[in-house]
């Protein structure tokens, strides 16, 4: 097991927003996580990221406890993850959205860099290499003279992509992804659908993804896990999901609909 | 800093101890008014108000020309008890104007900015109080004399507590600090303005949802602090004389004070006041005058490090 | 082909820029769509002449602007031989330092640095204590100056370390405190457990000058400032120039840059934003340290009163005003406050200089138009008549200004109402009306903002003439403090400073 949360809970004073989470991610695996709003899923995000510290249980990254961990100690290990709401470097540009991004995994430090030594510079050069080529994953869309655009020039679209682009540049094992496909066109969510395969297969990088999408959480999960006020209602594969009971309940409620 | 007439009185251990205590009263009702003052704008807009020193600083300039006005202290034309009224309603009057123009003209234009923003526009306004004091009324000391009021009545009246004196003056200042607290804590809890407030500084936009006018609500914390501020200068001037750039260090205790008893928080403001007055007064009178604000310092780290939310301040909780 | 281009490239930019490309069609290198190639490099530029120009000043490399304001400074001393300007000169050069470093904390980390004049005189005082007769010690130059550039480091280090894991506010505090500490200290730590450690209020005295390759060098040379001094400084100001733009192109800078535009990102982003702060703080505390370290050789004495409060905020509107964040730009507004404050000290040129900055802030408030002429037309006509009105009614009112003949002149004198004597109620009353009808000012709109206006200028060239101009000290500091906040107001990134975008 990659991620493991073993009993997690999380609460705010007196109220509990994620309540005894068992939870796993193979090494591998395209794991969905779904539930309707407020059900606890950008908390859990939170949770493995070290926003948040657990107020019950632990987590285990590949095999160690990342409980209590600064976010930035945690993304050095190997998870890295996308916000719900868009969180971009604006101002920066597309390319130094991502090179900055590598911090975690390069050294050159600040008297290295005052005297711009060779080493430093060849590191600066290395960085370089790396977001570009994390860029040009995304096919043409960030190509080219995008890379020196400010990121506030980008379109919803494509935002959404550098955000996932840099996140892979801090080089991890574990991509969280929440709700990448939000706020896209049919075309553009088949795209996502297919890229996410492609950070599989191609960038070897095992995902977890919040979606609310269905079409897309058929098309990529190995498993999927619903949640509903911070408690697992069902786990398994897409068929057995969505034909739960439970999760029907949880999205449509106990009136007619959901006795169809 | 032990007044002239008592000194030989103070025989024992125990006297110092009393008197030492009676002084930290003193300070610490005064640090807890001006404090308020931080703690309420604190709440409501996450703001340091850097220039409510210098509000204080100018409520004891207003008292002072209240007082010349109405015929110096050695000669007014109004019983004491009238002057000290009528003096501390001007500074609080002129003082809450002075807030609310602050507010309306430096802090308002930037309430969405980041954060920085209306902290330096608030050093800015400090500064520009302070020397336009100075400038006005140049840079010199100005002294209530209130031992010349009828005669130093306000000194030689009192009750003693063992061989120490309570002079009337710090009676004064003391309850008067304690009275305008008590309102205070009844305005906030039990009235709609109050609970206004008290809803927008849990969140200001579910208030402003929930149909409560936040420029109204902000306009009266500012009110509220600033003449505070202002009886607070009076209270302080009628024992100490004033200057113009005294703001900077009386708003620095202030609102360490603020920070010691939880910033956002009343209760917490007048713990921290007296805490600090006590602090002040003990290692005033136990060490060294020279040390105290060295003291001072060493407690606020503590609080700090080991207890950032103050005395009773409530944790931060931050969603993302 | 998907149709995600059309959007963004369709989509205006804010404001009143236009998009022009700055390169001519360029055969595509990526992509399939000729006209988004032809687009590549598309930068937004202003319209225009100012346009123009922008684009051609762009061109030129860092390095020789950097090259040219430094050559332009150092020959001053060759320009003018007067002590007065090689002393504001060197002033100015230690304005530059400090500058540079509160941009480090305050621009590049985000941090409100209260405290940061108290690393200035940690600087000053170590050098005091280190190289000179006090405690005996006389470190050579070239060992104590990188030491007490640790020392600074370390200090601001330490001062930001409580707050570390706080909030921005709490920072605030600590280093405000810290500031406090410090002048507490040095002011009373002449009794420290029964010894003499920092002189006390008198500070210390009889510092060892700086010696460089063995060279000592004089502080003054037959009563003139030593401009080796002035050399120094420069030279340690071009060092910490190269190195910190260095800085900010690197993976730091990058950090920085990240944790300004979203904390929370930046962390989750494997940046220890925490981290980087702190070492922002201590950068800046460590370039104030080195600062203090001139000032002090070069005065051969360090008091505490010279590093106050009033300090802090001159350094501050410095920065403010030039962008921060913007290294050119601080340089810039320490060199315009740095000016700013020496011609304040003199009446002649502070008259000139009020009317000067009213008339170009006329200018640049209502461009070449009607409303400009309407204006100064307006006010000189209000105070003609308000000034024979004046003088009809009685003469002491008008006669005080002291008049040195010329036309300019005997028009001013015609002009402002200056009394012979002024009673006491004059300043207060005049002062606090002219703020509160600026302030007025703000609120109205259109003609009736023009009405206002006139007599606004007239009062103020009043108030100026007869309140401000006797009293230099408390002025300055007023100046300062108005301009903080209208920049924060206005114009908050200032000159060079950054603008941000905040498209959501």
């Amino acid at each position: 097991m990659l991620l493991e949360l073993q009993g997690v809970s999380m609460a705010f004073a007196s109220l509990k927003v994620v309540d005894d989470l068992d939870l796993h991610v193979d090494e591998g695996e395209i794991v969905s996580v779904i539930g309707p709003n407020g059900a606890g899923k950008t908390t859990l995000f939170n949770l493995v990221t070290g926003v948040y510290t657990p107020t019950g249980g632990d987590i285990l990254f590949a095999g160690s406890s990342i409980r209590g961990l600064d976010p930035h100690q945690i993304t050095r290990r190997g998870i890295a993850r996308t916000f719900q709401t868009l969180r971009l470097f604006l101002n920066m540009s597309v390319r130094e959205n991502v090179m900055a991004a590598a911090y975690g995994h390069t050294k050159a430090g600040v008297f290295r860099s005052m005297l711009r030594t060779p080493g430093m510079r060849q590191e600066e050069r290395e960085i370089r290499e790396l977001a570009e080529k994390r860029l040009a994953f995304f096919g043409e869309r960030l190509m080219g003279y995008r890379w020196d655009q400010p990121a506030y020039s980008l379109s919803y679209a494509n935002r959404r992509r550098l955000e996932i682009a840099r996140a892979t540049a801090t080089n991890p094992r574990l991509l969280l992804l929440d709700e990448p496909a939000a706020g896209m066109n049919p075309k553009e969510t088949q795209e996502i659908t297919d890229l996410i395969g492609l950070l599989r297969t191609e960038g070897g990088y095992t995902i977890l993804v919040i979606e609310h999408d269905m079409h897309v959480v058929e098309g990529i999960s190995d498993r999927v896990i619903a949640l509903d006020h911070g408690v697992k209602i069902a786990e398994g594969s897409f068929e057995e999901v969505a034909t739960s009971p439970q999760v029907i309940e949880a999205y449509l409620g106990t009136g007619g609909m959901a006795k169809k | 800093m032990f007044p002239e007439p008592f000194r030989d009185r103070l025989a024992t251990r125990v006297d110092e101890f009393i008197q030492l205590t009676l002084n930290g009263l003193t300070l610490g009702s005064v640090y807890a008014l001006i404090a308020l003052g931080y703690s309420l704008v604190y709440g409501i807009l996450k703001l340091l108000n850097f220039a409510h020193g210098d509000v204080f600083m100018v409520g004891t300039f207003i008292g002072f020309g209240t007082l010349q006005l109405l015929g110096g202290s050695a000669d007014p034309v109004v019983p004491v008890w009238l002057l000290l009224v009528l003096i501390t309603l001007a500074a609080m009057a002129g003082c809450a104007v002075l807030g609310v123009a602050i507010e309306r003209f430096a802090y308002r234009p930037l309430r969405d900015a980041p954060r920085i923003a209306p902290l330096i526009s608030a050093l800015g306004v400090s500064f520009f109080i302070a020397y336009s004091m100075q400038l006005m009324f140049g840079a010199a000391l100005k002294n209530y004399d209130t031992f010349s009021l009828d005669g130093g009545a306000l000194y030689f009246n009192g009750f003693d507590v063992g061989n120490v004196r309570v002079p009337l003056i710090r009676i004064i200042t003391i309850v008067s600090a304690f009275v305008m607290m008590i309102l205070l804590w009844l305005l906030v809890t039990r009235t709609r303005i109050g609970k206004a407030m008290r809803a927008t500084s849990h969140d200001r936009e579910a208030a402003a949802m929930m149909g409560i006018d936040i420029d109204r609500v902000i306009v009266f914390a500012f009110v509220l602090g600033s003449a505070l501020a202002g009886a607070a200068g009076v209270l302080f001037a009628l024992r100490v004389p004033t200057y113009a750039t005294i703001g900077f260090l009386i708003g620095l205790k202030g609102f360490t004070a603020a920070v010691i008893g939880g910033i956002g928080s009343i209760p917490g403001a007048l713990a921290g006041g007296l805490v600090l007055g006590f602090a002040e007064a003990y290692t005033q009178g136990y060490v060294s005058t020279r040390w105290s604000d060295l003291f001072v310092f060493v407690i606020l780290i503590l609080f700090l490090l080991f207890r950032p939310q103050g005395l009773l301040g409530k944790a931060d909780i931050r969603k993302v | 082909m998907s149709g995600g281009y059309d959007d963004e490239l369709t989509r205006p930019l804010e404001g009143a820029l236009e998009a022009t490309t700055s390169e001519g069609p360029t055969s595509p290198a990526v992509g399939r769509d000729e006209w988004v190639a032809r687009h590549g490099g598309n930068r937004v530029q202003r319209g225009g002449r100012l346009g123009t120009l922008e684009e051609r000043l762009r061109i030129v490399p860092w390095w020789a602007w950097l090259a040219t304001f430094t050559a332009l400074f150092a020959l001053l001393p060759v320009v003018s031989d007067s002590g007065y300007v090689r002393r504001v000169a060197f002033d100015i050069a230690i304005y530059l330092l400090l500058a540079l470093g509160l941009n480090v904390v305050v621009g590049w980390g985000g941090l409100l640095d209260l405290g940061y004049i108290a690393f200035y005189g940690v600087g000053a005082y170590s050098y005091a204590l280190l190289s000179s007769d006090h405690f005996g010690i006389h470190l050579p130059t070239i060992v104590s100056i990188p030491l007490i550039v640790v020392i600074g480091a370390c200090v601001g280090f330490l001062v930001g370390l409580p707050s570390r894991r706080l909030t921005g506010d709490y920072l605030a505090i600590v280093s405000l405190f810290f500031l406090q500490l410090f002048l507490t200290v040095t002011t009373n730590g002449d009794d420290l457990f029964g010894r003499n450690v920092t002189g006390g209020a008198n500070g210390l005295l009889n510092v060892d000058p700086l010696s460089l390759f063995g060279h000592e060098l004089p502080v003054s040379k037959d009563g003139i400032f030593n401009v080796a001094y002035l050399y120094v400084v420069l030279v340690a100001f071009v060092v910490v120039y190269v190195a910190l733009r260095f800085v900010n192109l690197s993976r730091t800078g990058r950090a920085w840059r990240s944790l300004r535009e979203d904390a929370l990102a930046a962390e989750v982003m494997g940046m220890p934003v925490n981290w980087l702060k702190l070492m922002s703080f201590a950068f800046g505390a460590a370039i104030a340290a080195l600062t203090g370290t001139f000032v002090a050789a070069l005065n051969a004495s360090v008091f505490p009163l010279s590093f106050s409060f009033p300090l802090l905020i001159t350094i501050y509107t410095m920065v403010i005003l030039g962008g921060a964040g913007s290294q050119a730009g601080v340089v810039i507004g320490a060199v315009l406050i740095g000016v700013l404050l020496e011609l304040l000290r003199d009446p002649g040129d502070s008259r000139v200089l009020f009317y000067t900055i009213i008339v170009l802030g006329l200018v640049a408030a209502f461009r070449l138009s009607k409303r400009l002429a309407v204006v100064l037309a307006g006010t000189a006509v209000f105070g003609l008549v308000v000034h024979s009105i004046a003088g009809a009614v009685d003469n002491d009112w008008v006669n005080g200004a002291g008049g040195a003949g010329g036309g300019v002149s005997d028009f001013m004198a015609n002009w402002v109402i200056v009394p012979t004597d002024t009673a006491s109620w004059v300043a207060p009353v005049s002062y606090i009306s002219l703020v509160s009808l600026a302030l007025i000012l703000t609120l109205l709109r259109g003609w009736a903002r023009l009405a206002l206006l006139v007599p606004v200028l007239y009062l103020a060239a009043f108030v100026w003439e007869n309140v401000m101009l006797s009293k230099p000290e408390p002025t300055r500091y007023i100046i300062l403090g108005v301009l903080l906040i209208g920049l924060m107001i206005v114009r908050p990134s200032g000159l060079l400073g950054e603008k941000r975008v905040e498209i959501v």
